[in-house]
């Protein structure tokens, strides 16, 4: 009988962190990468016994995952068009909230691409350009976007090698396989990425806005956690570091988006 | 049917899976010949080696693969020697990748085949004044057949089945890297599923009937000897 | 020396170790006779050069095949080698068997070729794979292939010990001819001591990895200080030839430097030399010829020893009949009785002889 009663002792006490403190599961696009951890991590700060975690990959997986039931309570994506098809398809549970604007930039690992522009990527002594794959990954549709606009893409075209997202493509770079890439400004603002190298802001003229958007999905409905950390994000603190990581936040969108 | 991106990525499968098959006659059979044959230490750990990409993710081999590749790794300081270019985003940095990854699927199945031929025929063949290698070729080849056989559908369709390895250092360039794999996951991605679901048959299909061919052709046990 | 084989192994394994240092003869059949794990498969595997011992010379016919700074590969080697199993190549015909050793070797001559199909009788059975051949016929086969090398040197190993006792009957008639017709040496393992009897010129026992003896086979077979355990088997061979024919009761009397005996007739001519194997148990010793006995070979011969067996009531006793050895076993009491000792001069009587061929 004792026994019995120490087993259950037991199994309470290992269940008991799953049943008393909230827990959420984001779902952020590659680019968030570095800005989402930083939040996360002052979030934690203030609700300690809360759990977040955060996965990171290309926005149109975790879309096509999300319709299929995936375990996801918040959603940021690259792309504010996705989230907004999932709240039509009534997969979400809040409003689409735009909350920033991504920029790209031209970048190299071991050296400084802060005075290339567009045009030098013709160079012959650049045999690959990596980019994230336009036909799924926001940030590669841009960068298309920028390459034909600048009339280039005829050129280059043949050098472009396509990661999986901005991370992979980054990867390419990192590993010397390909000279340059076309990133999201908020990786090659990190520390880690930037290194000797330097990174040039293509103007955001040539492209159309990369407007983020966030839901929380239905799956969320009734976890408060999701709510709060949802509002927490139009707090100061989350703002200025999404700020820190080169994002133009939302509420000066108009501003940034319309720039000639 | 199949769009002309879709019987690109099919034919550069198959264009892949088949030279990948023929490098690895070449360099698996050696190999299964000395891990069947010898009785040295060293075995175990060829063998060992031999296997690694079955039990390896990938990622893993891919990870390794695009640094030893890239512009300050061994393979790719090697490569920059001889023709100053770096094997990833190509076709035959796919080749070298697939390679490595199909080893243990050529070697294994060769490696069981010739220690089923045993030592009494080679033995047999020299006391008939056949040399090492001529009895290799004139008794132990024609003996292993059905492993020779068995090893190539296996390597050949292993690396039409390859995936994480050709994303993670392809590069997703039409005509170059973007196999069959990695075009139903970018159908996928673009929520194309029409298209996926249409290559995804094609692939199904040859699957089984590889394995079909496998089986149906696999001798009766009651038949040998 | 120029003739023979001189063949000298020492090397030890786990288990089982190899100690020999021989002079065979260049020609005839020699035997390698001795139990399983005596070592005489690894002596003809070392000879063949399938087995490589650390410690070993081998020469043949004045050729160096083996010492501390020569090595002569298996292929190099000019020997034809017949394994226990046949060992076919499943993957050719018996024809494709035949020539696959033929076409490797320069000095292979196609006569040898036609011959071995010839003598073998395998003929009608060229076209056949093995897997649709009978055990002996394969077995036939194989000896075939070994010859169509042209070898200058036969090695079998056992050819007859896969097969069973109908099929060894139908194998042993064409070794028999082989030994008629060969005229390279043939080393031949064996542990039964009826082939050894009818294939054996030169006998080498083999125990635990040691020659205990080497000689021809008369000589060996008559020895009494080696403890050969033959068993009911003891006893000696006789080279002799067919001096008459008596149609009427179906014998034949061969006759040998030491006299003749009666034996059943098996289709020998007058003149024809045969072997006759005459056990130990079947021989008797008399003091006096006895007329009346149904016993009608009797041979006047002198003792030239006495060795008691290991069971105490038994001992062998050999005989001389004119410069031809005899093996007889005797009761202990009864050689007390005859008060026999070396020198006596005494009647063998022989219940049974076997002719061999």
């Amino acid at each position: 009988m004792n026994h019995f009663r120490n087993l259950l002792l037991a199994v309470s006490l290992l269940c008991a962190p799953f049943a008393h403190a909230g827990e959420i599961t984001i779902a952020a696009a590659a680019d968030l990468k570095f800005a989402m951890s930083e939040i996360v991590t002052r979030f934690k700060g203030l609700h300690p016994t809360e759990k977040v975690e955060v996965i990171y990959g290309s926005s149109g997986k975790f879309h096509t995952q999300i319709q299929q039931g995936a375990p996801y309570d918040l959603y940021f994506s690259a792309d504010v068009e996705f989230p907004r098809e999932l709240a039509k398809a009534g997969l979400a549970a809040s409003e689409v909230t735009p909350y920033a604007f991504g920029r790209i930039v031209l970048w190299r690992a071991t050296l400084d691409a802060s005075r290339m522009t567009l045009e030098s990527l013709v160079a012959p002594s650049i045999h690959h350009i990596a980019i994230a794959n336009p036909k799924h990954a926001p940030y590669g549709k841009r960068a298309e976007e920028a390459l034909r606009a600048s009339g280039l893409w005829e050129r280059l075209e043949p050098k472009l090698v396509y990661g999986e997202n901005i991370a992979h493509a980054a990867q390419f770079v990192q590993t010397g396989n390909a000279q340059v890439g076309i990133i999201a400004l908020a990786l090659a603002v990190n520390p880690e990425l930037s290194g000797p190298g330097g990174y040039w802001l293509i103007p955001d003229t040539l492209h159309k806005p990369l407007e983020q958007g966030f839901i929380i999905t239905r799956r969320a409905e009734n976890n408060p956690l999701a709510k709060r950390f949802a509002e927490y994000l139009s707090s100061q603190s989350a703002r200025a570091v999404m700020t820190r990581y080169g994002f133009v936040l939302s509420g000066e969108t108009s501003d940034a988006a319309g720039k000639p | 049917m199949l769009t002309e991106n879709d019987w690109q990525a099919l034919w550069l499968t198959v264009r892949l899976a088949g030279i990948v098959t023929l490098i690895l006659l070449l360099i698996g059979t050696p190999i299964a010949w000395w891990l069947a044959r010898t009785k040295r230490r060293w075995k175990g750990a060829i063998g060992a080696v031999v296997a690694l990409p079955l039990v390896l993710p990938p990622s893993v081999l891919g990870f390794y693969l695009l640094l030893a590749m890239g512009p300050n790794g061994p393979v790719g300081k090697f490569t920059q020697m001889l023709g100053g270019t770096l094997l990833p985003f190509s076709f035959w940095g796919l080749v070298v990748a697939s390679v490595f990854y199909s080893l243990p699927f050529m070697v294994q199945p060769l490696q069981s085949a010739f220690e089923a031929v045993g030592d009494r025929p080679l033995e047999v063949a020299a006391t008939l004044r056949a040399s090492p290698l001529d009895a290799f070729f004139s008794v132990a080849v024609p003996l292993a057949a059905p492993g020779f056989l068995t090893a190539s559908i296996l390597t050949f369709a292993h690396t039409v089945g390859e995936f994480g390895v050709v994303l993670m250092i392809g590069g997703n360039l039409p005509g170059v890297t973007r196999v069959a794999s990695v075009q139903i996951y970018d159908h996928v991605e673009a929520l194309e599923y029409m298209q996926a679901h249409r290559l995804s048959a094609v692939m199904l299909v040859f699957s089984f009937f590889v394995l079909l061919a496998l089986y149906a052709w696999r001798p009766n046990p009651k038949k040998e000897r | 020396m120029e003739e023979g084989i001189e063949a000298c192994f020492r090397f030890d394994w786990p288990g089982f170790s190899l100690d020999v240092d021989l002079q065979l003869p260049g020609r005839g059949i020699t035997a390698l006779f001795g139990h399983s794990g005596s070592g005489k498969t690894t002596l003809l595997r070392a000879i063949a050069g399938l087995e490589r011992t650390a410690h070993g010379r081998l020469v043949f016919s004045g050729e160096i095949w083996q010492d501390q700074n020569r090595w002569v590969p298996t292929h190099k080697r000019p020997i034809g080698y017949v394994f226990q199993e046949a060992s076919l190549f499943p993957h050719l015909t018996v024809m494709g068997n035949l020539s696959y050793g033929m076409k490797r070797n320069a000095a292979a001559r196609s006569i040898n070729l036609e011959h071995a199909i010839e003598l073998l009788g395998i003929g009608h059975l060229l076209d056949r794979t093995p897997d649709r051949l009978s055990g002996g016929e394969r077995q036939r086969v194989g000896i075939a292939r070994a010859l169509a090398v042209s070898p200058r040197l036969l090695l079998m190993d056992e050819p007859l010990a896969a097969l069973d006792l109908k099929r060894r009957q139908e194998i042993l008639p064409y070794l028999e001819r082989l030994h008629g017709e060969l005229e390279i040496p043939l080393l031949y393992v064996s542990h039964s001591p009826d082939e050894v009897a009818r294939l054996a010129d030169h006998l080498v026992v083999m125990e635990e990895g040691r020659a205990l003896a080497s000689g021809t086979l008369v000589e060996i077979l008559s020895r009494l200080d080696l403890p050969i355990r033959l068993g009911e088997d003891t006893g000696v061979v006789v080279e002799a030839v067919v001096a008459e024919r008596d149609r009427m009761w179906h014998l034949v009397r061969v006759a040998f430097p030491g006299g003749s005996l009666w034996v059943r007739e098996q289709g020998s001519k007058v003149g024809d030399r045969v072997r006759v194997r005459v056990l130990a148990r079947d021989v008797s010793i008399a003091l006096e010829s006895h007329a009346d006995s149904s016993i009608v070979n009797t041979l006047p011969a002198t003792v030239s020893a006495i060795r008691d067996e290991s069971h105490p009531a038994l001992c062998l006793v050999r005989l001389e009949a004119g410069g031809t050895p005899l093996l007889a076993r005797l009761t202990r009491r009864s050689a007390s009785a005859l008060k026999l000792t070396p020198g006596c001069t005494v009647w063998a009587q022989i219940k049974a002889v076997a002719l061999l061929a």
